[in-house]
């Protein structure tokens, strides 16, 4: 458990902006999708699980390809 | 002039708006980040999943192996998602058709070309140094430099490499007015660089060395004149596929 501590401790200037960044990217996209409930495909459970559990690949295919536009329009 | 800076801005306000620049900034630093953690972390990973008892000899990671992983990640990642990002740049205006007001009330047509590819360039410069500063500063903190050789040089040829895919993007962008059409140009010119490359005479020009060189040029394997070429035929072959797309918009009905 210590040697643990201490490889944690090692690599914190690397975990704690990464985790950072994919926290703050995840919550980002989370209040998109609930905010914005128009999508190009899929529904909004489906956006959130890809949003939520796909690290960074999940929130680029989000705001890339499912993001309806802002009138809330949605495209077929 | 103001009317160029005018487009200009407006691609900007758009490409903020489209939440680019954000994806831009994130996914790049990541990436920056990304690279000297692997190199360092790797080691450690062996160590714990390899079974009980095995002698395992990894050396210590150096400055050089964080670089690879920069040569390896930021081309394949960050460029595909780069050209994804902005492969869609004058397909959607040529679909929703949101150009005709502009052209019609005189914007000239090589300024919406240039405009956008100013942006493309500014992004591409953007999510570079970003990527580029983030693993130097890391790799300059846990490790000794002065192995590696020619670290800018090396970086700048890949950066080179990226300008001219976005620009053949931009060009098949344009030519099949569809997002499908720039990236599939794209695909088909890397498929084509790379079968080139099977003939190993053609390495003192084929482009494609600014991506496979550079981890050779750290160590100082590969001279630096050598790149001069492909370098010389990736900026010409830009600026080809940039007054292509020009002369054919100047002719494209819309």
């Amino acid at each position: 458990m210590n040697t643990d501590l201490e490889l944690l401790i090692e690599y914190l200037p690397f975990i704690i902006p990464l985790v950072l960044l994919q926290f703050g990217l995840a919550i980002f996209s989370v209040i998109h999708v609930i905010r914005h409930p128009h999508y190009r495909f899929g529904n909004q459970v489906m956006w959130l699980l890809i949003v939520l559990f796909i690290q960074f690949i999940g929130p680029l295919i989000y705001f890339i390809a499912g993001r309806g536009d802002e009138d809330g329009r949605v495209h077929s | 002039m103001s009317a160029w800076l005018g487009f200009f801005k407006k691609e900007w306000t758009e490409s903020i708006k489209s939440y680019k620049l954000l994806l831009t900034i994130l996914i790049f630093s990541v990436l920056g980040i990304l690279n000297p953690f692997t190199a360092k972390i790797t080691p450690a990973i062996m160590e714990n999943f390899m079974p009980e008892g095995t002698v395992l000899n990894l050396p210590e990671p150096t400055a050089l192996d964080s670089w690879l992983q920069f040569y390896k990640n930021f081309p394949q990642m960050g460029l595909f998602i780069f050209i994804l990002l902005f492969s869609t740049m004058m397909s959607k205006e040529l679909e929703k058709g949101t150009l005709v007001i502009l052209l019609t009330k005189g914007l000239r047509r090589s300024t919406v070309i240039t405009a956008k590819f100013a942006t493309g360039f500014s992004y591409w410069t953007l999510a570079f140094m970003l990527t580029f500063i983030i693993t130097y500063s890391y790799t300059e903190f846990y490790w000794d430099q002065t192995i590696v050789q020619h670290v800018f040089l090396a970086a700048g040829c890949v950066y080179v490499f990226g300008l001219l895919l976005f620009t053949i993007t931009l060009w098949g962008n344009t030519y099949f007015a569809s997002a499908y059409g720039g990236l599939l140009v794209t695909v088909i010119a890397v498929i084509t660089l790379f079968i080139i490359a099977i003939f190993p005479e053609t390495a003192s020009w084929n482009p494609l060395q600014l991506l496979t060189s550079p981890p050779q040029m750290l160590t100082g394997e590969v001279a630096l004149k050598e790149m001069r070429t492909p370098c010389i035929v990736a900026i010409s072959a830009l600026f080809v596929f940039l007054l292509a797309t020009i002369l054919h918009f100047n002719k494209k009905r819309l």
